[in-house]
């Protein structure tokens, strides 16, 4: 028996972009940015050290999308980004909702961030005075019905399940920075076990809060630098200083191919495989070697029943950081070095169009690796001006690059020392 | 046809103690380890009694985990690295194995937000007039570095997973979760699967958490989870039972392929089923020797669940909630890990306290109950309505065929 085939039917993304994934594909196609001056909300300007970020732009959202449940609930703002998301997927692959009844949906959210204000509300005035539950429980009606100290972790993939209706599986992955693309990983497989027939996966996560942006600033994650103005995200440059956070959420509609075109659905592109490995080297720092990257693209290669070779584009996991780049270019030169095929490989970074979506990232990489597969057009690595001399590989520096996109991975690591890589193929009526 | 999976290890650090054998012991004692709630940073009139890890077992916890690792972790992840090892130990694991193929599949419980323990202090010099004075509070956290540099990692839904793999060295396929039952249940599938498929030889799974701050205990009271009027003692499927009470602590698995052990009896995984409602779950056509289900401690909530459990045509039904309390990451695996102990010794433990039980079902009381015991059902049920069943045989046999 044949295995069975994977498709994406439906995509939604909101980032800084907007609020779609067409707008974004075309922007980010046409060599734009979102990155802007940030600073947390509360803090006098120009005082906190990390001057740049990705938000989304409210002002952006479309009228279709203000009568959206997403904003009339008690939500997290990244939980509203990802219903939105994980809403616009759905509508794009035209499931119904009696379809829909036993689809899985698997998403990511990361680590809350909170409010100063609501965390202040739970503790005593006086620090060597314990409150009392009856004072707690006053102060906790008093905490912003928004703030994620009211919401469980897995309300995004809860929220989603009910306002479809859905009767399978609901998943919350947290697996950090790989979290995306590790729920459409599991929704790949759980899908090709015959566990579900059709799944919604993806993520959604904002980090743009005082106290989160501190945290990462401090790991010496997040970048500090001001020089570069606006263009400061330049993964695989010499200068490159750290990540730039975004925010938003991406979600895919997978099904079987069988489902799909029985439904008359058209396929954006085909899934093909998926693997996932630990470094095993540090909790804030990726192996320098890469070998827990080269670990997740080969089993996901392994996975697909793929060769090196076989492959025409890698949207890296390009962070921007120090470290992250040029391991996972080690990685990437470890892994392809047979007949030097990484010097025919493409290789992009889309967070240095939107930013780092930290756990939603690779949902909106997986959608444009996607998108590169179906069209043949490759998304630029922008501010990639004096590459570091160990960053030595085709990035699509500046400009879109039309190439054939036949099979590509998506890469995703995560703090922990967790390492993701889909593997997905254009699609095409037989198997390859 | 697909190969069956046994638990070949099983490791915990619970509110009954350090290790399986603390928390069998308990189990047959029908004894409760619920204490009187001890936090530092409130006091409740309300919600009194909670399942504690004791400090002497978070001592003894600490020392399977090096110090510089300890900087990175919250209580519960080292508790989980604990339980993963004690797994591994009984798995005849423990040393390094080149050529065994590892994955790692990790729960945290739903509220792994740090403690505002860890906060306390730095935000209460950060306010003016009961409000957040952000300004200072960037002052101090950025010039004074007055804030846990770990505290992001703390914070981080993966810290298990990332501690665990540092902490033994694996580098295999991976997963985390932060959910409860749905979130054992992904864990245990995945794992399954991955064994089944070939992709590894020996799967970790492991769940931890801790609920032991003043906000995660109220958003527990508010969903019904556990009880807010005074009660200290956790009473499930008996008609006194006035609700939930909070417990923490970490399970771990270590499942292997049945061929791959030694002959002998082993527990061995079946079916694993799962719905987003209860009445609708699917559960095996034939009896079951041994049903283990936690029940919720809510008289009423237990008596709809009984409808259910009946379905089961159990021969003895049992339950592990009294002894250490509602436990968020490890639901399943702590109920995986008493159904293994009752196959293992053929006997079943009471439930502990129960007295007037809430139906005519096949509740064990009092004392444990020498049983033949081949065919067990665990059945878990979160507040989100969210149900599991997983089939538990124990064979003898090698057999290839896991139905």
């Amino acid at each position: 028996m044949s295995p069975t085939r994977i498709v994406i039917t439906g995509m939604g993304a909101v980032t800084g972009f907007g609020f779609e994934w067409q707008s974004m594909w075309q922007r980010m196609l046409a060599g734009e940015h979102c990155i802007r001056p940030w600073q947390p909300e509360g803090v006098e300007a120009g005082t906190f050290p990390v001057r740049y970020a990705a938000p989304v732009d409210m002002g952006l959202m479309p009228a279709h999308l203000k009568g959206h449940p997403a904003w009339g609930l008690s939500l997290e703002k990244r939980t509203r980004f990802g219903w939105v998301a994980a809403t616009q997927a759905i509508a794009d692959s035209g499931l119904s909702t009696e379809q829909l009844r036993g689809a899985a949906v698997l998403s990511a959210s990361g680590a809350p961030a909170h409010r100063l204000q609501d965390m202040l509300l739970s503790l005593a005035d006086n620090p060597a005075q314990a409150p009392s539950w009856a004072q707690l429980m006053a102060r906790q009606a008093q905490v912003d019905p928004d703030s994620s100290l009211c919401q469980s972790n897995d309300r995004l993939a809860r929220v989603i399940a009910d306002g479809i209706g859905c009767e399978g599986p609901v998943i919350n992955i947290s697996s950090a920075c790989a979290g995306a693309s590790q729920a459409i990983g599991n929704a790949f497989q759980m899908i090709r076990r015959g566990e579900v027939e059709l799944a919604i996966a993806g993520g959604a996560d904002s980090v743009l809060s005082l106290d989160t942006m501190t945290a990462l600033y401090l790991l010496g994650a997040a970048s500090s630098e001001q020089r570069w103005g606006t263009e400061l995200c330049r993964p695989f440059d010499r200068h490159r200083s750290g990540l730039i956070a975004g925010e938003g959420g991406g979600f895919v509609v997978l099904e079987t191919l069988e489902r799909a075109l029985a439904r008359g659905a058209t396929p954006y592109a085909e899934v093909l495989g998926f693997g996932s490995s630990l470094d095993a080297y540090k909790i804030t720092a990726p192996d320098p070697q890469g070998r827990g990257a080269v670990l997740a693209m080969q089993a996901a290669l392994t996975d697909a029943g793929l060769k090196p070779q076989q492959v025409d584009l890698i949207n890296a996991h390009g962070t921007s950081t120090p470290l992250n780049d040029a391991a996972e270019t080690l990685a990437i030169k470890t892994l392809f070095a047979e007949r030097e095929h990484y010097r025919r490989l493409l290789v992009t970074a889309n967070k240095s169009q939107f930013g780092h979506l930290i756990a939603a990232a690779g949902a909106p990489e997986f959608m444009l690796t996607a998108l590169a597969c179906r069209e043949d057009r490759v998304t630029p690595t922008l501010n990639l001006h004096d590459a570091d001399e160990q960053c030595d590989l085709d990035y699509c520096a500046h400009q879109a690059v039309k190439r054939k996109v036949d099979v590509a991975l998506s890469n995703s690591f995560g703090f922990g020392g967790l390492n993701t890589s889909l593997a997905l193929g254009k699609y095409r009526e037989a198997p390859r | 046809m697909k190969q069956a999976v046994a638990i070949a290890g099983a490791g915990c650090v619970l509110p009954s103690g350090w290790g399986v054998e603390s928390f069998w012991a308990a189990a047959n004692e029908g004894r409760s380890a619920i204490t009187a709630l001890n936090a530092r940073r409130f006091s409740s009139e309300r919600v009194v009694a909670f399942g504690q890890i004791q400090d002497q077992d978070h001592q003894r916890s600490r020392q399977d985990l090096a110090q510089n690792l300890q900087r990175y972790c919250t209580p519960a992840v080292i508790w989980g690295v604990s339980a993963v090892r004690q797994a591994l130990e009984e798995a005849g694991l423990a040393d390094e194995q080149p050529n065994v193929r590892f994955g790692l599949y990790c729960c945290q419980g739903g509220y792994t937000h740090p403690s505002l323990d860890s906060y306390a202090e730095l935000l209460l010099g950060c306010r003016q007039d009961g409000v957040a004075d952000m300004a200072a509070f960037a002052k101090r956290i950025l010039q004074d570095r007055a804030q846990d540099p770990f505290l992001v990692l703390k914070g981080l839904s993966n810290c298990l997973l990332g501690v665990t793999s540092l902490a033994l060295k694996l580098v295999g396929e991976c997963n985390a979760y932060m959910q409860g039952v749905a979130g054992n249940l992904a864990a245990l599938r995945e794992a399954t699967a991955a064994l089944q498929d070939g992709r590894i030889d020996a799967a970790i799974v492991v769940g931890a958490g801790s609920e032991l701050d003043a906000l995660a205990l109220s958003g527990l009271v508010q969903a019904g989870v556990i009880s807010a009027n005074g009660s200290n003692a956790l009473l499930p499927f008996d008609l006194r039972g006035t609700g939930g009470i909070a417990g923490e602590g970490a399970a771990a698995l270590v499942l292997r392929r049945r061929e791959d052990l030694p002959a002998g009896p082993q527990a061995c995984l079946a079916d694993m089923t799962a719905h987003a409602t209860l009445d609708r779950l699917s559960l095996p056509d034939s009896p079951t020797d041994l049903l283990v289900c936690s029940g919720t401690g809510d008289a009423h909530k237990d008596r709809g669940l009984c409808q259910t459990l009946a379905l089961a045509r159990a021969s003895h039904i049992t339950s592990g909630l009294a002894i250490n309390g509602i436990l968020s990451a490890a639901p399943s695996l702590v109920d995986l890990m008493l159904a293994r102990c009752a196959l293992q010794a053929q006997s079943v433990p009471p439930i502990g306290g129960l007295q007037q039980p809430v139906a005519n079902l096949p509740f064990i009381q009092g004392a444990p109950h020498a049983a033949s015991l081949e065919h067990c059902l665990v059945l878990n049920r979160d507040d989100n309505g969210f149900s599991a069943a997983y089939q538990v045989f124990y064979s003898a046999k090698v057999t290839q065929d896991c139905r």
